[in-house]
């Protein structure tokens, strides 16, 4: 179908122009505000060059939030992928199709919910004195827990919900992924003896590398914004054992001191990092995806 | 035997996933019904005398009424100039080759990976000297961002998928080119765009942390005024929470069948291109 139309033209340069304007004018205002000394109660400011980056560096709490968002990162997205694949696996296994179908809808309402609901729905299942998820907990010991209040529980716990729910709407992706390939590979492995878990592991899971691959990339982009339960759920602490990087900004920038230049040169470095990894990563995953 | 032994276990995991959606959702959905004295027991209590106070205390706050019409307001309107610009351009980019198609794509998706904290921050200093903070108008352009950039996302594929021999039938036929995207295109691809707009929705719906850091007062959004609620000192009235979290999630959980659909319909092998 070749037709000389202007249709290309005014259907997306005035989109991108407006997502341009939108993404590119916050974004360059982000490095401005970084370079000056401003704060939310006094809108006078001066240039102060890279004085906030190079403090931001002697300053303990911040390389904290950032080990702390390593962290949160790596165990929120090993442990949803340890998750959905396993409980895709045995759906797919050991239930029938339209009991399947059933529990495919179910697993997507924690990752529908507001977060904002999510952390509440379980910091009330945590609570010590009267959460149901800790009566177990509670009976055994005789003592009330609070896994929240703990330094050594409060993170995991909270990855807990992020897990909840993006492991669960994996598994679902992952099912329903399995669903569409052909039976044949996976026959013929049955045929040569193969046990179940190694037709899975050498056949199926090789089968849906790529759609795998991008489910990591998914998730590892979604990880970063674990703001709203960690605000909900812990407020960054104990102390400042689960502060991520965007829980400081916004301490910084807002509750504690209204230091909004400060908390925008951790933006600043927050938008490269990532930009630079994701792109990097995009790039891979394409890749890997063809090959 | 060993395999059905192994099917039972299998069995008892799928059956613990789903009692850990079922159970604390319908534990919080109980407790919305519940006096504080049956909350805050020892033993958790399954049977109880139920009330409608709480969500008759929450909808009848002047916050939550506020924050619930803010929430409608901004989401509907982000939602529409989403739809409005962003279905156009991601036909345009399905079906017209174009030298910059794997750009725009790629700007698309590179918006995801900024963090909201890293928009927001300049965002709040923007709005302030602008005289705009902490209103809707605001918000509304601040999440237009967010539903551009889903929606043209999620639309890309629905195009392609419609078969491209319909559009050329219609050329046959004298449609020009606006034409076959109104009256062809749209309504073929119809299905798939309401998911892609529906989960541009619930994102906006549920968005927190840019609506915390971009309203004080007048224009919080309802996630902003559930979280407020659920940070309440010592004594804390449980069963307000428990009804004002329900509250918020209705909405999205509303669209629980469209979004199931929509996911089983991009996760299906294409029969053509």
């Amino acid at each position: 179908m070749k037709i000389r139309t202007h249709l290309p033209i005014v259907f997306t340069v005035p989109t991108m122009a407006v997502l341009a304007v939108l993404a590119f004018v916050p974004t360059v205002d982000a490095v401005n505000i970084a370079l000056q000394n401003r704060e939310l109660s006094n809108p006078d400011s001066v240039y102060v060059g890279f004085a906030n980056f190079r403090a931001l560096f002697s300053d303990a709490r911040f390389l904290n939030s950032v080990w702390v968002s390593v962290e949160w990162e790596l165990i929120t997205v090993i442990a949803t992928m340890a998750v959905a694949i396993p409980l895709a696996i045995l759906m797919f296994e050991a239930i029938s199709p339209k009991l399947r179908n059933a529990l495919c809808v179910l697993f997507m309402v924690p990752v529908l919910l507001p977060r904002v609901s999510a952390a509440f729905v379980w910091r009330f299942a945590f609570h010590p004195l009267f959460g149901l998820a800790v009566y177990p907990l509670r009976l055994i010991t005789g003592h009330p827990i609070d896994l929240l209040a703990d330094p050594h529980t409060a993170m995991a716990t909270v990855a807990i919900v992020d897990v909840w729910q993006w492991g669960l709407l994996f598994a679902v992706v992952i099912v329903k992924l399995l669903e569409t390939l052909p039976r044949q590979p996976l026959e013929a492995a049955l045929l040569d003896h193969a046990r179940t878990w190694e037709v899975y592991a050498y056949v199926a899971m090789p089968m849906l590398r790529g759609a795998l691959i991008s489910l990591v990339f998914v998730k590892m982009i979604e990880s970063l914004r674990a703001f709203d339960l960690i605000y909900v759920m812990t407020r960054g602490g104990p102390g400042i054992t689960t502060e991520t990087l965007d829980m400081y900004a916004f301490s910084q920038g807002f509750i504690e001191s209204g230091r909004i230049s400060y908390a925008s040169s951790m933006a600043v470095l927050m938008m490269i990092a990532t930009t630079v990894a994701f792109t990097i990563l995009w790039r891979r995953v394409r890749r890997w995806q063809e090959a | 035997m060993a395999r059905g032994l192994s099917r039972f276990a299998a069995r008892i995991v799928i059956a613990l996933a789903a009692m850990s959606v079922i159970v604390p959702l319908l534990w919080t959905l109980l407790s919305g019904f519940k006096n504080r004295v049956d909350i805050v027991t020892p033993t958790p209590m399954i049977f109880f005398t139920p009330t409608l106070d709480n969500f008759a205390y929450v909808l009848g706050r002047e916050s939550v009424r506020t924050g619930l019409l803010n929430s409608i307001i901004v989401s509907g309107a982000s939602v529409l100039i989403g739809a409005v610009f962003g279905l156009p351009c991601a036909y345009a980019v399905a079906r017209y080759p174009m030298r910059f198609a794997h750009d725009i794509q790629f700007f698309v998706l590179s918006l995801r990976f900024l963090p909201p904290v890293a928009i927001a921050i300049p965002l709040i200093v923007i709005w302030l000297d602008v005289g705009l903070y902490d209103t809707r108008t605001a918000l509304i352009i601040t999440y237009s961002l967010l539903t551009l950039a889903t929606t043209i996302w999620l639309a890309i594929p629905a195009f392609k998928r419609v078969p491209p021999e319909i559009e050329e039938a219609a050329f046959v036929d004298g449609y020009g080119p606006y034409a076959i995207f109104f009256l062809i295109a749209l309504p073929v691809a119809w299905k798939s765009l309401i998911g892609a707009i529906v989960f541009s929705f619930v994102l906006v719906w549920n968005e927190f942390l840019i609506a915390l850091m971009l309203t004080t007062s007048d224009a919080k959004t309802l996630p902003v005024v559930a979280s407020e609620m659920t940070q309440l000192g010592r004594d804390v009235p449980w069963g307000i929470l428990n009804a004002s979290v329900i509250l918020l999630s209705l909405p999205p959980l509303l669209f629980l069948g469209v979004l199931s659909s929509f996911l089983s319909s991009v996760l299906k092998p294409r029969n053509q291109g």
